[in-house]
């Protein structure tokens, strides 16, 4: 007698099991890029000490008080020279603004003298942060660049962009931001 | 027979011994190096598919190794707080072993209960053959049988 | 569809439409002449066959034409195509993206449609065969849709387009990628045939083992080219990944991996069918899940839900997977569930100690192992759903979880060979155990002497002894009996598959297990020392040509050989790729990578060696579970096919055999 039994409930777990898979896949949707998501997202940035390539000292928590953008970058790779122009255009937007965000860029495994080649030809004068040990990286879990992360006067990380740079897209984020959060 | 019976006791005897044996000795000493490597063996890369950041040639991969490296180095973090601090950057994603709490530990319990459940169904498919057994087979079928395997056994020896 | 598509694209979509075409009314002249009982009607099959094959390969031709001559104005080669891809990988380019690949599934299964039409061509009339053809049909109707609907590669790209950027950088660096894709698709695509035996024999009643019998060898195809593919696949990663492993527990590796568990399955428990009349709905059952799975694994990795090194990340598709994933089990679980009676098995397992026990226990393992692996890939989806969280299941949590099975299994593999069908006495398995337990000994002092440690690589290697004696034992009484024919036939052939898996599983324990690694720091001309090797560097050369810029180091190894790891930069795509070199031997390969950051005409580099013991083995193993899956499909020793206690079958099907 238990047999009988035993068939349907075993054919009705394997159903409800097959249902169940089913609408799981139903509703995963393919992974889209651009805005991303990071636990880091409303926390402090992770603390940044290092130094430009020009020597300079940097210290991400004295960037208080204004809006900072960092560019993860590397001189070779494809989508960052395609969104170099964009960040250009970025920069001189901001810096004609009393309040503008400052831009930085972080180089990730690569040679100083090949970044300084690349913005005398393709231009950019912002300062560009050493990661040698790609510890910048890791500590905002920057996988694969480019990334450009958008943190705001207190220091709190805000927003997250993977891969490359759609026109506008930073201005409209960084001022849907300041509006959000002053 | 009996001898055969003593030879076998002795062999599983053997073979449990050396097993022991060779259980309990260990590779060598563990060094600084080996729970670097441990731990990013559990790390996934976060560039790759299914690499862990052990093996990964990636760039983001060798900049996990040299971190995971300088926080040991320094000695003030356990194992585990230098994988969430991992975790906490890159998201649940770079952990390559599903943690045990929550909905989680569904994926570790599941498969236990799979094989608990089809051990139990194994051994009620066997203890059922052998309670029915007089009356499974009718003899029709027991006739085909014998008759059958006559038949192969006898052309076997043929060939 | 834009006008601006050229010839190649207009040709290649009206071949599809007529590929597609034909197999929609293959399936309808299959269906109409079986229910009217008119050959005239049946006998339009084959010629659909034919067409739709004949429209398969003109549209692959089509598509090897255009990337050939670069025809930039289709899509596909807008994607994958490029000017400075060298020829071989040109033409393997037509299978590296998710278009082409569906392409190929629709020439590869059209390739087995015409090929099962012309094997039946003389029984088309009988129910079975009919109703079989019209599944091939649908399931082929199927594919050419897909190809010409979300995943056509005949499709106009953008005007003015003279250049791309090549198939993605690891699918241009190996020669593999000519055969691996191929050979695994032949053994995916061809699972198809069994299944739609399968659901012939349940629309037509005819569950006997007429179905089962005709089809073994197709299943043994099936199944050996699933198997040759994956350990294809793995020799791949090996050689081209850089990561040192040769399974990562990918999804798309699953997704190959899952069919071929539930296929192994199949292919033991159908012994137990044709000799006992048992285990029908679980054989039927094993052949949906085998075949669902692989339109399951193509939803997985083509949907782009899961990331993954082989992903084609193309959305769109994967509704319609979805939807036919879903026709397929509701189908099949309703045909089962109607003809449930005719299902039920006429014989019962006489003792826990006879063949049909072992084939039971060793499914039960199989299905537990299928279980775990479909298990740990969707579960992040499963998390995602739920709560909205990322999470990754990897190798480490699939190695704990399988390797007590695969222990298991080889402890299965130890007894089963040697085992009576029915019933055997404790004195016959002490008799016929004793030699195998004798080896499985002197396995285990071996590798104590050796130096090995840890419990579960210990049990592998007892074990592995232990069934390879165990093997050994058949094939030498089969040869003693028979001579050279002692060799052929399913139990003997099979025994030689048992060989190479015991060797795959012992090197993986000792690989896993026993591997060494170590960063160096090389300065030419100060060897650096590691486990009894010297590495010594002589340069840092860079090599340009156009798709790239590979930047190798020189090293020398042991004051032999030199190799040359390198990191690869294709520049067309931004993507670096690491290129190992390997010094094999049978006892320990050596395995360089090449670190990043990498500087040319540098005088030091970073080098990563993996010390990796007896990975050759792998290689060795799959060349016997090949030659023994050859062995295996050649008639053995003659029998009738329902000898024993097989249940009544039409006799035409017998004549099969």
């Amino acid at each position: 007698m238990l047999s009988k039994y035993l068939v349907k409930i075993v054919s009705g777990v394997v159903a409800l099991i097959l249902v169940l898979l089913l609408w799981v896949l139903l509703i995963s949707k393919p992974s889209d890029g651009l805005v991303a998501r990071s636990p880091l997202l409303g926390q402090p940035a992770p603390s940044v000490v290092g130094s430009t390539i020009d020597d300079q000292p940097f210290e991400l928590q004295r960037r208080k008080g204004s809006w900072v953008v960092l560019n993860f970058f590397n001189s070779t790779c494809v989508p960052c020279i395609n969104e170099h122009h964009l960040l250009v255009d970025f920069a001189n937007r901001e810096a004609t603004n009393e309040n503008g965000a400052e831009l930085y860029t972080v180089v990730n495994d690569d040679s100083d003298s090949a970044v300084r080649d690349f913005f005398s030809k393709n231009g950019g004068s912002w300062p560009k942060l050493k990661d040698d040990n790609g510890t910048i990286a890791v500590a905002f879990g920057v996988a694969r660049v480019p990334e450009t992360w958008i943190i705001d006067p207190n220091g709190l990380v805000r927003l997250r962009v993977t891969g490359e740079l759609s026109e506008g897209l930073l201005e409209a984020q960084l001022d849907k931001l300041r509006n959000e959060f002053g | 027979m009996k001898q055969n019976k003593s030879v076998w006791l002795l062999m599983f005897l053997l073979v449990g011994l050396l097993l022991a044996i060779g259980a309990t000795r260990s590779g060598s000493a563990k060094t600084q190096q080996d729970r670097i490597d441990s731990i990013t063996s559990n790390l996934a890369c976060p560039t790759c598919s299914g690499e862990s950041v052990f093996v990964s040639q990636a760039v983001a991969a060798q900049a996990i190794r040299l971190e995971v490296a300088r926080q040991v180095s320094t000695g003030t973090r356990t194992d585990d707080e230098i994988i969430s601090y991992i975790e906490q950057r890159f998201g649940g994603q770079v952990l390559l072993v599903p943690r045990a709490t929550g909905l989680d530990s569904l994926v570790w319990s599941l498969p236990v209960a799979s094989l608990i459940i089809s051990l139990w169904f194994l051994i009620r498919a066997f203890s059922r053959s052998r309670k029915n057994k007089p009356s499974a087979p009718s003899a029709q079928d027991e006739k085909i049988v014998e008759q059958a395997l006559a038949e192969s056994i006898a052309k076997s020896r043929q060939s | 569809m834009l006008a601006s598509a050229g010839v190649a694209g207009t040709i290649g979509r009206a071949l599809l439409l007529v590929g597609f075409v034909g197999a929609v009314f293959g399936a309808f002249a299959a269906i109409t002449g079986v229910r009217n009982n008119e050959p005239r009607v049946i006998r339009l099959v084959s010629r659909f066959a034919v067409l739709a094959f004949a429209a398969a390969v003109g549209a692959f031709a089509v598509m090897e034409y255009a990337m050939i001559t670069r025809d930039f104005s289709l899509a596909y080669v807008q994607k994958v195509g490029s000017w400075s891809t060298p020829p071989l990988y040109n033409f393997a380019a037509v299978w590296s993206a998710l278009e082409g690949s569906i392409l190929m599934w629709v020439l590869i299964l059209s390739g087995y449609t015409l090929a099962v039409c012309f094997w039946m061509r003389k029984r088309m009339n009988e129910s079975l065969a009919a109703w079989a053809m019209a599944v091939m049909m649908i399931v082929l109707a199927f594919f050419f849709l897909v190809s010409f609907v979300p995943a056509n590669p005949f499709a106009a790209g953008a005007p003015g387009v003279l250049d791309g950027p090549g198939p993605n950088p690891l699918l241009q660096n190996h020669i593999l990628v000519m055969f691996h894709p191929p050979i695994l698709y032949l053994g995916y695509v061809g699972v198809t045939v069994p299944f739609a035996f399968a659901i012939a024999a349940l629309v037509t009643g005819r569950v006997g083992e007429g179905w089962l019998l005709a089809t073994r060898r197709w299943s043994l195809f099936a199944w050996g080219f699933l198997t040759f593919g994956i350990a294809l696949g793995s020799w791949w990663s090996y050689e081209v990944l850089g990561w040192s492993g040769v399974w990562a527990w990918d999804p798309v590796e699953n997704a190959s991996l899952l069919p071929w568990i539930t296929g192994t399955a199949y292919i033991h428990s159908v012994l137990v069918q044709e000799r006992r009349g048992m285990l029908r709905v679980w054989n039927i059952s094993l052949l949906v899940a085998t075949f669902s799975l692989t339109i399951l694994g193509t939803f997985l990795t083509r949907s782009g839900v899961l990331n993954s090194v082989h992903a084609f990340s193309e959305s769109g598709i994967g509704a319609w997977f979805l939807s036919f994933f879903a026709v397929v089990l509701i189908v099949s679980v309703f045909l089962i569930g109607w003809r449930g009676d005719k299902l039920r098995s006429p014989g019962i397992i006489d003792s826990p100690l006879s063949r049909e026990a072992a084939f039971l226990a060793n499914n039960v393992l199989f299905a537990v192992f299928a279980f775990i692996v479909l298990l740990g890939t969707v579960f992040p989806l499963i998390i995602e759903a739920l709560q909205d969280r990322q999470i990754a299941v990897g190798a480490p949590f699939f190695d704990r979880l399988t390797v007590p099975i695969g222990i298991a299994l080889l402890t299965l593999m130890s007894i089963a060979p040697v085992l009576p069908w029915r019933k055997a006495s404790a004195e016959t398995l002490q008799t016929r155990l004793f030699w195998p337990a004798w080896c499985g000994i002197a396995a285990l002092v071996a590798s104590l002497a050796l130096g090995a440690y840890g419990l579960a690589p210990l049990l592998t290697f007892t074990l592995g002894g232990v069934s390879s004696g165990a093997a050994m034992r058949q094939v030498v009484l089969a040869t003693r009996r028979q001579g050279l024919r002692g060799l052929v036939g399913r139990a003997n052939g099979g025994m030689i598959v048992h060989l190479g898996v015991i060797m795959i599983a012992v090197a993986l324990g000792a690989s896993n297990s026993y591997s060494k690694s170590q960063e160096l720091s090389l300065v030419t001309g100060t060897p650096a020392f590691f486990a009894g090797h010297s590495f010594e560097l002589i340069d840092v050369i860079e090599v340009r040509d156009d798709r790239s810029i590979s930047v190798k180091a020189r090293v020398i190894v042991d004051r032999e050989k030199t190799y040359e790891p390198a990191i690869t930069k294709y520049t067309r795509i931004g993507m670096n790729v690491g290129t190992p070199s390997v010094k094999a031997s049978l006892t320990s390969d050596i395995y360089l990578t090449l670190e990043p950051p990498v500087r040319q005409n540098s005088s030091t580099a970073r080098i990563k060696v993996f010390i990796k013991p007896m990975i050759t083995w792998l290689w060795i193993g799959t060349g016997f579970m090949a030659l023994g899956t050859v062995l295996a499909a050649f008639p053995g020793r003659r029998r009738r096919p329902t000898e024993a206690t097989s249940a009544l079958v039409p006799t035409s099907e017998q004549n099969a055999l």
